[in-house]
């Protein structure tokens, strides 16, 4: 019998159990606390109120959602603009970031100071403000309806925010979409076949004038024609706004600017500490080669500079998620506004809504990082 | 018969008189707890001119601040003696169910579905409030069916964010709510432009209407499309500590109906011949004690803050700059729905 106390194996095995019966253990407990002094203090609890009729008009809604709709489609409406806007944010900042990072490092001393300032600017100030700022910002420089900046007639751009045409009937923008992906499929095969034929026998092939078709002028041509085959809801002044047609609201481009700038900073400093990290012989030995400084950059710094700038990428990423919160502050409807705002105060349920939005935080994060973690796995230095 | 033993019978005795005598009462950890602090804890209003709002000199004045003062002095012979918790429209719940404060007043409106599941109990009416609108002269919208199309800034959670839903879908109405976290943000996105209106109580656009830049520019409608009944809140349990949250507001209310005002209670204590003020006043009787407090509760509640009609007109009435009518506040004797059970 005592000889399992020396067994290493066991003794590990008996701790995680352990462990793991008091982690759970605690939890049950806590759960059971929690509810009945609810039921004693009077306090409704479960989670049958996500079957309630919301009564919530929301402005910016992506999904099928109206106020006669139930919480639970309340609560989609909420992750949906929470992806939405952290998708959108998180590619512009990189974009952003790059350039910036890049810049930075360049010889012109006029565009690294500049590069330099944002990124000083950016990097202390808090991201409130910034919210705030850009909020606040995009309203004062916006006319009012009866004053909008027409486009073309058919959109408009006001203090209330873009209203833009929508078809009524979108089968044709469906059947776009599909010759978009499969452009996209195309690309990505040239570009794989590309690569094959580079490492074997040294032949470029102009990849992006490829990209430029199927990528550029595909979806151009697929989704014009699908324009002007499809009906349009065009927005008309009536009342006090533009009745019709889609509103991207003031919000959103806000929260979007603020939260690109503001990341944008941070990546900027990665990107240029990942440039940074790469010796200097690696340069010398690409222009050595006869590579062109852009070249180098491109086939040689980059590849190089990736993998130590993925890691701090990913929580870089994971801070774009988490701050879109900040929405909250400017009334953009995503997750912890609809949700932790208007649904909690409506149903009073703080518990219930509290771990539902911390479950899909947790969720939406551990997606993303593990995504990072397989990009990060995959440009890895692989040792032979 | 030892000294001992008598002594011990003596003592017997004396318990045995004592619990006879003074009255039994239900224990009250709210009121134990508030004796042994020293202050009361008021959950009131981030800030509302006329209802809860911090002046220049950090005091706060209000309509609902006063109810706060009133019971303090009534619980603690000292109006001054309250510790105020400004809370949003989404904090004000958990402050009150977690007993952060003992009572919340905070132009909360009485809903069922409130009392129902959030472990919380409405005291009484201390203003009947009534949602409308604001929006600027300029636009020419005189009733809410104006605001087809309008953006609406709304404090997300508020009763009035779904009441202006319900209104404009029931009317086929296309209007575009923006829910805002805090009241005053809702206010300031309205102030820049963003929206073409506000929507809150009237009391409550009274005063947020002061803080607006060019207060002058802007309309608030007469149409009503709510009643939103508003008094204090308390949590459930503590049933004696309830009865005073409640009482000490009827109190208030009857010594306006009474007569009875901060200026004449001294006299009106020693001279009235009234049995109802007598009792209010803890002249006759022990009204105080039955809720174990003392019996110049009211005397101290109306002699330091003022009977309801001194507090209305100071803090929303002709006397402040929100210059608001009684309306429906008005006592029931002259045709308000202000009413108050007696003091018997």
């Amino acid at each position: 019998m005592t000889r399992y106390f020396y067994d290493k194996r066991v003794r590990e095995i008996f701790w995680q159990a352990a462990l793991l019966l008091g982690l759970v253990a605690t939890v049950v407990v806590i759960v059971r606390n929690a509810s009945q002094n609810m039921v004693n203090a009077g306090m409704a609890s479960g989670f049958d109120f996500l079957w309630r009729t919301s009564g919530i008009d929301v402005p910016f809604v992506l999904t099928s959602y109206t106020p006669d709709s139930n919480i639970l489609a309340l609560l989609w409406v909420g992750v949906v603009n929470t992806l939405v806007i952290s998708f959108v944010s998180v590619v512009a900042a990189t974009l952003l970031g790059f350039v910036i990072g890049v810049a930075r490092l360049s010889a012109n001393r006029l565009l690294s100071g500049l590069a330099g300032a944002f990124i000083e600017f950016v990097r202390n100030i808090p991201l409130l403000f910034f919210v705030l700022f850009w909020y606040f910002g995009v309203i004062a420089a916006l006319p009012g309806p009866r004053q909008s900046i027409g486009i073309f007639s058919i959109a408009y751009l006001n203090n209330r925010g873009l209203t833009i045409p929508v078809p009524t009937e979108g089968s044709a923008f469906r059947i776009a979409a599909a010759v978009v992906l499969v452009g996209l499929i195309a690309q990505a095969a040239i570009a794989f076949w590309a690569k094959r034929r580079r490492d074997a026998t040294g032949q470029i092939f102009p990849v992006w004038a490829s990209g430029l078709a199927l990528l550029a002028a595909l979806p151009a041509l697929a989704f014009g024609i699908a324009a002007t085959v499809s009906p349009w809801d065009v927005p008309a002044l009536r009342g006090f706004n533009f009745r019709g047609g889609f509103v991207l609201v003031p919000e959103f481009v806000a929260l979007f600017a603020a939260l690109t700038t503001y990341t944008a900073g941070f990546i900027a400093e990665i990107v240029r500490g990942g440039i940074q990290s790469v010796v200097k012989g690696q340069w010398e030995a690409a222009y050595a080669l006869g590579l062109r400084p852009n070249r180098a950059l491109n086939l040689v710094v980059i590849p190089q500079a990736l993998r130590v700038m993925i890691p701090p990428l990913t929580s870089q990423y994971l801070n774009v998620l988490k701050n879109s919160s900040f929405g909250a502050a400017i009334a953009f409807p995503e997750l912890v506004s609809v949700f932790v705002g208007s649904a909690l105060t409506n149903t009073g349920q703080a518990i219930e809504i509290i771990a539902i939005t911390l479950a899909i935080y947790l969720a939406i994060g551990l997606a993303v990082s593990g995504f990072m973690n397989w990009y990060n796995a995959k440009t890895a230095l692989v040792t032979r | 018969m030892t000294t001992l033993r008598r002594g011990a019978l003596v003592a017997a005795f004396a318990l045995v008189a004592g619990s006879a005598g003074a009255q039994q009462l239900i224990p009250s950890p709210t009121l134990d707890a508030i004796r042994a602090r020293g202050h009361l804890e008021c959950g009131v209003h981030l800030g509302l001119p006329g209802f809860s709002f911090a002046n220049d000199k950090g005091e706060w004045t209000g309509l609902d601040v006063d109810y706060c003062r009133a019971l303090a002095a009534a619980v603690l012979g000292d109006a001054n003696k309250v510790r105020y918790t400004p809370t949003s429209v989404q904090q004000r719940w958990p402050v009150l169910q977690s007993g952060q404060v003992d009572v919340l007043s905070r132009n909360t409106t009485i809903t069922y579905s409130r009392n129902a599941t959030l472990g919380v109990n409405f005291q009484g009416i201390n203003f009947y409030e009534g949602q409308t609108f604001i929006v600027r002269t300029a636009s020419g919208a005189k009733k809410p069916t104006d605001l087809e199309n309008a953006s609406i800034c709304v404090a997300a959670g508020s009763t009035e964010e779904r009441m202006a839903a319900d209104y404009f879908r029931e009317r086929n109405l296309k209007v575009s709510i923006i829910n805002f976290q805090k009241n005053d943000d809702a206010i300031a996105a309205y102030d820049a432009g963003r929206c073409d209106s506000y929507t809150a109580g009237v009391g409550a656009l009274a005063g947020q209407r002061i803080k607006l830049r060019n207060p002058g520019e802007h309309t608030i409608m007469t149409e009503l499309i709510s009643n939103d009944p508003q008094g204090p809140v308390t949590r459930w349990g503590d049933e004696r500590w309830q009865a005073i949250v409640r009482w000490v507001l009827n109190g208030m209310i009857a010594a306006e109906h009474l007569g009875v005002t901060s200026k004449n209670v001294d006299e009106m204590r020693t001279n009235s011949r009234n049995a109802e003020i007598r009792r209010l006043l803890g002249a006759d009787g022990n009204f105080g004690a039955m809720l174990g407090l003392d019996n110049a509760w009211m005397f101290n509640a109306i002699k330091q803050v003022g009977n309801y009609s001194e507090s209305y007109e100071r803090t929303v009435g002709k006397g402040s700059p929100l210059g608001l009518e009684r309306g429906s506040n008005q006592l029931w004797t002259r045709g308000g729905l202000l009413f108050t059970p007696p003091f018997q």
